[in-house]
């Protein structure tokens, strides 16, 4: 994710942070804790995923429409 | 289904704002005159009726919907700040005569204020991990669209990407963390954590709860824009619109220090002492002690060299944030009471500082501190609520942020010999801060020029709240002693289930 100067690719690399820690989360509910709740926290977890791409993809839309480029490092007029 | 209709019930504040929000939304798609005014009168109704129905929830203190949210004085506390910030920052930064703003939806921006209010709200009550992570995310994304409110601005779009991009990572982060957590402790409930953690850990736990700790700390840094993850926040700050930066500077970094009390206090700390233990073998108050000193030095010596009003404004809001988190290392009552009267001061000083720079540019079309020049001349009542908010951010005696610092300090000085240091440190970046703040006033004041352009026009509207807010940094002085009731009132925290 770090070394990635597209957005979409970025994104990608967030998600498999968040897919991360739903295996965390499914994984310690089966196995290890006993109950559910670590089941129905991966649940929202998806969902809050999805919402956060779609917003971030609108987003990024937004930044090609204003430079016509999906690339990060481009973007840099506020500094200092 | 008791359960549910007996936490109903107590939700009420809740159920208005998203009642509202979905009026405001339906409001917004007939297209009528007038329907902008009509959205402005719905959101402030929303968000009074939202503010007197917690003020009647009174002290009670119990978990609602099974636990996943609890309510305890000190939300009822932290509830009542974010819709009265809310309340102001709808109410002081209309869209009439803003440059920024002109020919964009209304309607939008009020529902996007009160689902943040209503996100706000849920973190400000969390008691649950999952709850917790929903929350932060629905602060966080509602956050990320209205900064970039401006569609077709550059600055706007460059400032919500970096925005969502890293508070993407960092909250991911803290997932992470969070879901150790679990694993560690088979509960995702504050309280059941407590429990678990104070039931004694294996050493190889023990290591699991450092990496934890710092996981979930990412998050909380990320909301309250504490060094090491203030980078989003100047950037942010500069290309979000005004009032949005306003908000941000405000209200989420209220809730996030309200949910970093209640994370550490409820989930980490020693029921009723606050002592520290539970947390492993680390270091607890200097991590937060390093973090804290880091953050008001960062934003107090990066804020010096800025010309940038909005830009300056946000190196403070991180400064202002160090301060604050002397009351989280403080782990103590009067900690907790310092946090939330310097976060009462802040909303007034801050909002205010914000609301002359918006009037400013309005009048002007700059941000710019190098075009402020002349301006007392221009416009008295905007220089004097200026140096009023200045001196407060300064924490000059007679004014509430004056009391703010004076609260956490002492909370930390009381904490003995071996933190006296800290509050040393503390005192030498307020002293760094005076300077800064210092040279906008010294600009506004004495420095020549801009005396060729046009006489300053200052609506009735925008003075009112001008005088509002300056109100608002000088009238809890005379009522200290109930600001000091409600403060003492709101320490408990909800620690059952």
């Amino acid at each position: 994710m770090l070394t990635r100067r597209n957005a979409v690719n970025v994104l990608m690399g967030i998600e498999l942070i968040l897919n991360s820690a739903n295996l965390n989360l499914v994984a310690f509910s089966r196995y290890g804790t006993g109950n559910l709740q670590g089941q129905l926290f991966a649940v929202f977890v998806v969902v809050i995923a999805a919402a956060e791409v779609a917003v971030a993809l609108a987003i990024v839309l937004t930044l090609y429409r204003l430079r016509r480029t999906p690339n990060l490092d481009e973007a840099d007029f506020l500094r200092g | 289904m008791q359960e549910v209709l007996r936490s109903l019930n107590r939700f009420w504040p809740e159920v208005v704002l998203t009642v509202g929000l979905l009026v405001v939304v339906l409001v917004d798609t007939i297209r009528v005159r007038g329907r902008d005014v009509a959205n402005w009168l719905l959101t402030m109704a929303t968000l009074a009726a939202a503010f007197v129905l917690t003020v009647r929830l009174g002290t009670q203190s119990t978990g609602l919907f099974e636990g996943m949210l609890a309510l305890d004085p000190m939300g009822i506390f932290f509830k009542l700040l974010l819709i009265g910030s809310s309340l102001l920052v709808v109410g002081a930064f209309r869209f009439e005569g803003s440059r920024e703003l002109r020919g964009l939806g209304q309607g939008e921006f009020y529902a996007l204020m009160l689902a943040v209010t209503f996100s706000n709200l849920l973190l400000a009550a969390a008691n649950d991990l999952a709850m917790l992570y929903l929350a932060l995310e629905m602060v966080s994304i509602t956050s990320y669209v209205m900064v970039a409110y401006l569609k077709g601005d550059r600055l706007s779009n460059e400032a919500s990407l970096k925005y969502i991009l890293f508070g993407a990572v960092s909250t991911g982060a803290m997932l992470y963390g969070l879901s150790l957590l679990y694993g560690m402790t088979g509960s995702t409930s504050l309280p059941v954590i407590r429990q678990v953690l104070a039931a004694g850990l294996t050493d190889a736990n023990r290591l699991t709860v450092y990496v934890v700790a710092l996981f979930v700390f990412a998050g909380f840094g990320f909301k309250t824009a504490s060094v090491p993850f203030h980078f989003w926040c100047p950037d942010v700050y500069q290309g979000a619109p005004t009032p949005v930066t306003a908000f941000l500077s405000v209200a989420p970094k209220a809730a996030g220090f309200a949910i970093m009390l209640r994370f550490f206090f409820g989930g980490m700390a020693v029921e009723g002492t606050g002592a520290w233990d539970l947390a492993g073998t680390i270091d607890w108050p200097h991590v937060l002690m390093l973090v804290s000193v880091l953050t008001m030095t960062v934003g107090n010596v990066a804020a010096l060299t800025q010309t940038n009003m909005k830009r300056l404004l946000a190196y403070s809001s991180i400064a202002h944030a160090g301060y604050i988190m002397m009351g989280v290392v403080a782990l103590s009552e009067n900690g907790a009471r310092g946090m939330m009267v310097y976060l009462l001061a802040y909303v007034f000083m801050n909002l205010g500082a914000f609301l002359v720079v918006t009037l400013v540019h309005n009048q002007d079309g700059t941000f710019d501190l190098r075009d402020y020049p002349g301006l007392s001349r221009r416009a008295p009542l905007l220089t004097v609520a200026m140096a009023i908010f200045l001196l407060s951010l300064m924490g000059i005696p007679p004014l509430v942020g004056f009391m703010g610092k004076l609260y956490v300090f002492a909370a930390i000085i009381e904490k003995g010999s071996s933190y006296w240091w800290f509050a040393v440190v503390g005192a030498v970046n307020a002293a760094i801060a005076a300077f800064y703040y210092a040279r906008i006033l010294k600009t506004m004041i004495i420095d020549a020029g801009n005396e060729e352009k046009p006489a300053f026009r200052l609506p009735l509207a925008d003075s009112a709240w001008i005088v509002l807010l300056i109100l608002g940094n000088v009238v809890p002085l005379f009522l200290w002693r109930y600001v000091e009731t409600l403060t003492r009132a709101s320490l408990s925290l909800y620690a059952g289930r």
